[in-house]
């Protein structure tokens, strides 16, 4: 296959018509949709709208709620352990607080539980992978906070509302848009950089869905510079914890209190139990569940593991209906297909466009529209066929260049650009080719203002839990949800630690009895959760293997 | 003085620390890598002047002319060196080092004299060479039982000089860092005292180290010989822009032993 | 799907061939491999897959993300699952910028030969040796804008013969710049002094209370600042 600045030459064939409307599109503009044109495209396109690619709930709090196939496999299914054979009189790890995820979220709370009266030794975390390997060090495009003169809060509410179609709760959004500016001082105490404008005020741009420029960057590394720095903080306190290590149930206690979980470690396959007075869910989202067959965005370990524990613990969920994907995720080279591209590139002016060339969308919907819109596109036959038959939208990037003058690319979009550099592609000369990919999980554990999830002892927060976002999260707010809500959840928990003496009677009998619905549902036995890391093993590998050793 | 000095850009530390102890290959690299860096700047017309790197440390400047002299003389050690470095481009020892001392003396005394705006009448100077200046011979810049060109610098300033039989006489260099402060303590005790006996009323040196031992290092020498009096010691340039009028250059601020009320007193400050 | 062109990879000196175009964490999935270590993001943010490689007949030694590279016939290749690096704890509030304190911390960094091997090594095509460089002139901004896109994969710590972590002082550069030298904004610190009174407290109370119609109409109502040049917002 000849490949020419790393296209082949049918998709250079395309490219030259986007070439040619260029000129013509840098002057042009597309209307936004009303709410009925957004209603219409989202309902015939958006994949959440397909009824046959949801199910109802059989067992638990939610019963009867709808939630993607993928996701209610993993809440009707048996638990990895069996909790007869678990010893839960010998206690490996006794603390006042136990963080389950090492992400954002967990961290942000780690730290404020610390800044709370919780001394370090007495904090676990206990994570998956690495501390930090999560969807947390991956966000690109920024985080809001209406800190502008043009902006407020009472602003940021409403666009949050909106974007969420009306059903986030609204304590938790007011908590959001009111804590936002104080978590950006916060960061900057803590030697976060954003980036600057000469007059060193914050550069702010647009997301999709805000009617203000209200979007911190720091290149397009704004999850690893905010997560790299309070991972360092968090070091610095000498707060322990406890890599590829992940929780794979929650422990209660004889009032019924969350009191702890057990944990697994992975490379030597041997588990642990901790006991803890309160315990913070910040496992992240589900993009590895690859729902609908999507590609995803997401880091090797978001799995659902904290909606299923804390299901099995008795804990409401909510929004679980809808799933966010990205309207712009890699298609190609095969190599990185659903690897996002921050809606930044589109914030800075690349439009979408058509194999033909032409603008068909307001580049700066919500991302449900405008995903549905790219799918709606493809529908009209008007999509760019990769050569392993994906297919794609094209972002115009060099218009980036044009608009912000040459090298706004590099210093803006490093990391973007270097991503396809490796690939071949200089995405400052050619536009890239997009396709939805599964970003979010909109929805989660319910949670109050002060991140308490329904069951007493257990606090969560980020990606998680559910209600800041309704049914659609905008961009940038998930960051600030993992701070805000992380924050909320480390000083509750605190406080709630502070409060009680030591657990007694750690029990497994939540698993218990859930095992007994799920028995009586009749769910096949053979399904188990949590998932813990997806299996990528060529399959003519798992073909021939043998389970001896 | 019809000289523009250009930054290297990205330059990076010659390794002086290190390289003047050990001699194998791969101290000779972060030399010749600054080395490279002045053909490109040549080749990319940032500068345009026969190659040549003016250094202002006697220290970065011996190891800088001592690598590039040693790869010069031995064709097989630059090939190993250039195959090391096979992500630069290959150095081909036309990069002339040469200390700020040697351009000034290469333009001629009589044009810094020129430059002079409010000369150092009456200040009794006593120039301290050290080691690095001036060895090993073929490296040096003049010769070393009898140099003079740091007198020279002197007088076209317009100030006096005072001989100093200690003038090269080791500081005691790196002990400063290690164990033996005592050491470079009394070193300084003998140079600085000689001066003084000479009649002298402050020292000049070209070498940060020098100049951080002989200046910081006396709170010591007054510690062990009570009867020991503080004498100023300043790097050369500063009092070259003492005497060019552009006293927000000089940098006194920096000096242990502080020569402002001394140079006041004289009447070559203000206030 | 094209027809499969193979390609042979060797996985700690191990041959299996793998369809060409995967990268290698790909490549090293279908060869029967499941990470737990060595996989984090899969997309070049966290650092948790550096890999080093030959490729057969080469003398070089390589390094990449296994994540951000191509697989390519005849590679040698293992991943580092660990690297044990020297971190210093400090507390933030309490260091003096004036001073060189990643010297001080990490006085190592003057070992630095700036033999330029750290620089080789890294994924991110980093100028590693010149911000260790700029550390040892104590110049926070400069490492603070070189190692702005440090991953902290640890390639260059694995590699450097004077044993520096040079993601470790740069971690402590960027935080002593964004600290100390970055200013907090004045509109931030209005408008933290306007939450504080409670100004914006009666408004989203108003919104808070208002039923889901009333929240459309005014959702659908609110002015959108205009994105500057061609999409226009309101025609
Ligand atoms: C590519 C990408 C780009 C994004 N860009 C933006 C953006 O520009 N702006 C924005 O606001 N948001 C963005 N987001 C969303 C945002 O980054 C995340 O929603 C947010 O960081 C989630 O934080 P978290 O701490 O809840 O979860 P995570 O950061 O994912 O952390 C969860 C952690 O828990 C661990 N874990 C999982 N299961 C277990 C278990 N059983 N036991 C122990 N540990 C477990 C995981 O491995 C992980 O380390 C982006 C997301 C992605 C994937
Ligand atoms: S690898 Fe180490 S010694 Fe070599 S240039 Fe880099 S920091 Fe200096
Ligand atoms: S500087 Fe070092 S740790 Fe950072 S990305 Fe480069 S090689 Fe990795
Ligand atoms: S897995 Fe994170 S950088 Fe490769």
């Amino acid at each position: 296959m000849k490949l020419i600045g790393g296209y082949t030459e049918e998709m250079r064939e395309s490219i030259e018509m986007v070439e040619k409307t260029r000129d013509e599109r840098m002057k042009k503009s597309f209307p936004p949709m009303s709410l009925e044109e957004r209603e219409e495209v989202l309902n015939k396109y958006h994949p959440d709208y397909k009824p046959d690619k949801k199910r109802a709930v059989k067992v638990g709090p939610n019963k009867g709620d709808l939630a993607p196939h993928e996701v209610v496999d993993l809440l009707e299914a048996y638990p990895l352990i069996d909790p007869k054979e678990i010893d839960l009189k010998t206690i490996d790890y006794d603390v006042d607080l136990l963080i389950i995820g090492g992400g954002g979220a967990g961290t942000v709370a780690a730290l404020w539980a610390n800044e709370n009266g919780v001394p370090a030794e007495n904090i676990l975390m206990a994570t998956k992978l690495r501390h930090g390997d999560a969807n947390s060090m991956m966000a690109q495009g920024g985080i809001q906070a209406a800190d502008r003169p043009e902006d407020s809060p009472a602003i940021h509410y409403l666009d949050v509302m909106g974007g969420g179609h009306f059903a986030n709760k609204p304590e938790l959004v007011e908590a959001l848009v009111k804590d936002a500016p104080f978590i950006l001082k916060w960061h900057e105490e803590l030697g976060v950089q954003y980036d600057r404008n000469p007059d060193g005020s914050y550069v702010e741009r647009p997301g999709g869905g805000t009617s203000r420029f209200r979007l911190h960057s720091a290149k397009d590394y704004t999850g690893m510079e905010i997560m790299r720095v309070i991972r360092d903080e968090f070091r610095n306190r000498e707060i322990p914890v406890l890599e590829f290590t992940p929780a794979v149930e929650l422990l209660k206690d004889s009032e019924g209190n969350v009191a702890g979980a057990v944990l697994f470690n992975m490379e030597t396959e041997q588990y642990y139990v901790v006991r803890a007075k309160a315990t913070v869910l910040a496992t992240g989202g589900f993009g590895r569940l690859h729902i609908q067959g999507f590609p995803t965005t997401n880091h090797y370990g978001a799995t659902a593991d904290g909606l299923v524990m804390a299901y099995r613990a008795g804990a409401k969920l909510r929004d679980l209906d809808t799933v966010q994907y990205h309207p712009t995720g890699a298609a190609y080279p095969e190599q990185i297909v659903g690897l996002l591209i921050t809606e930044k590139v589109r914030g800075m002016g690349a439009q979408p466009v058509n194999k033909n060339g032409e603008l068909f969308v307001f580049p700066m919907e919500p991302r449900d529209v405008e995903a549905a819109s790219f799918i709606r596109e493809c529908a009209r036959g008007n999509c760019v066929e990769t050569p392993t038959g994906m297919k794609g939208i094209w972002l115009d990037s060099p218009m980036i260049e044009e608009i912000e003058g040459e090298g706004a690319i590099k210093r803006n979009l490093d990391a973007m650009y270097r991503m396809y550099k490796r690939f071949g592609i200089d995405m400052t000369k050619d536009p890239i080719l997009v396709f939805p990919t599964l970003h979010y999980q909109n929805g989660g554990v319910e949670i109050d203002a002060e991140s308490r999830t329904s069951v007493n002892g257990l606090f969560a927060g980020g990606e998680v839990e559910g209600g800041v976002h309704g049914k659609n999260r905008l961009m940038g707010n998930s960051l600030l949800d993992y701070n805000v809500f992380g924050r909320r959840a480390g000083i509750s928990a605190a406080k709630f630690a502070s409060k009680r003496s030591k657990p007694t009677g750690l029990n497994l009998k939540h698993v218990d009895s859930y095992i007994k619905e799920l028995e009586k549902a009749k769910v096949p036995k053979e399904r188990r959760s949590p998932m813990l890391l997806p299996d990528y093993r060529g399959e003519k590998v798992l073909a021939r293997m043998l389970d001896i050793f | 003085m019809d000289i523009e000095l250009v930054e290297i850009p990205k330059w990076n530390c010659c390794g002086a620390v290190s390289s003047l102890t050990a001699d194998d290959v791969m101290h000779h690299v972060a030399p010749i890598r600054n080395l490279i860096r002045v053909i490109e700047m040549n080749e990319e017309g940032l500068v345009n002047d026969e190659k040549r790197l003016i250094v202002f440390c006697s220290m970065c400047f011996n190891v800088l002319r001592r690598s590039n002299k040693r790869v010069k003389e031995d064709p097989k050690f630059l090939e190993t060196i250039n195959s090391f470095m096979d992500e630069e481009r290959d150095y081909d020892g036309s990069v002339k080092v040469m200390h700020f001392l040697e351009i000034l003396r290469d333009i001629g005394f009589y044009k810094v004299k020129e430059r002079v705006k409010k000369p150092l009448k009456g200040l009794k100077v006593s120039a301290y060479y050290g080691c690095t200046l001036l060895r090993p011979r073929g490296v040096g810049i003049d010769d070393p039982e009898a140099p003079s060109i740091m007198e020279k610098f002197i007088e076209s300033l317009g100030a006096e000089v005072v001989d100093n039989p200690y003038k090269s006489l080791c500081c005691g260099s790196y002990h400063t860092v290690g164990g033996n402060k005592e050491l470079v303590a009394e070193r300084a005790y003998k140079i600085i005292n000689a001066a003084r006996e000479r009649g002298a009323d402050l020292i000049i040196t070209s070498c940060p180290l020098c100049a951080f031992n002989l200046d910081n290092r006396q709170e010591l020498t007054k510690k062990i010989h009570p009867d020991f009096e503080h004498m100023p010691v300043l790097y050369f340039t500063q009092l070259m822009a003492l005497a060019m009028g552009m006293e927000s250059e000089t940098g006194f601020d920096g000096n242990y032993i502080d020569p402002r009320p001394l140079l006041r007193e004289r009447g070559f400050l203000e206030g | 799907m094209s027809e499969e062109k193979m390609i042979t990879v060797y996985i700690m000196g191990k041959a299996y061939q793998v369809p060409f175009g995967l990268t290698i964490m790909k490549a090293m999935e279908y060869a029967g491999y499941r990470f737990i270590r060595g996989s984090g993001c899969r997309a070049g943010f966290c650092g948790a897959c550096a890999t080093v490689y030959r490729k057969k007949g080469e003398y070089k030694f390589r390094t990449a993300l296994a994540c951000q590279t191509t697989a390519e016939d005849g590679m040698y290749l293992a991943q580092l699952p660990f690297v044990p690096a020297n971190r210093k704890e400090y507390n933030i509030n309490e260091l003096d910028p004036e001073k060189n304190v990643l010297s001080e911390y990490y006085p190592e960094i003057n070992r630095c030969v700036s033999c330029n091997t750290c620089t080789k090594a890294c994924p991110q095509e980093l100028d590693v040796m010149y911000y260790i460089q700029a550390a040892i002139r104590g110049d926070y901004r400069q490492v603070s804008e070189l190692s702005f896109d440090c991953i902290q994969c640890g390639l260059c710590t694995a590699r450097c013969p004077a044993e520096i972590t040079h993601y470790h002082v740069a971690q402590l550069a960027r935080r002593i710049y964004g600290k100390y030298q970055l200013k907090v904004p004045e509109h931030l610190e209005k408008r933290l002094k306007e939450i504080e009174e409670g100004k914006f407290d009666e408004e989203i109370e108003r919104l808070k209370n208002m039923s889901i119609d009333e929240l459309k109409s005014a959702y659908v109502q609110r002015d959108i600042e205009k994105i500057p040049r061609g999409e226009v917002s309101d025609e």
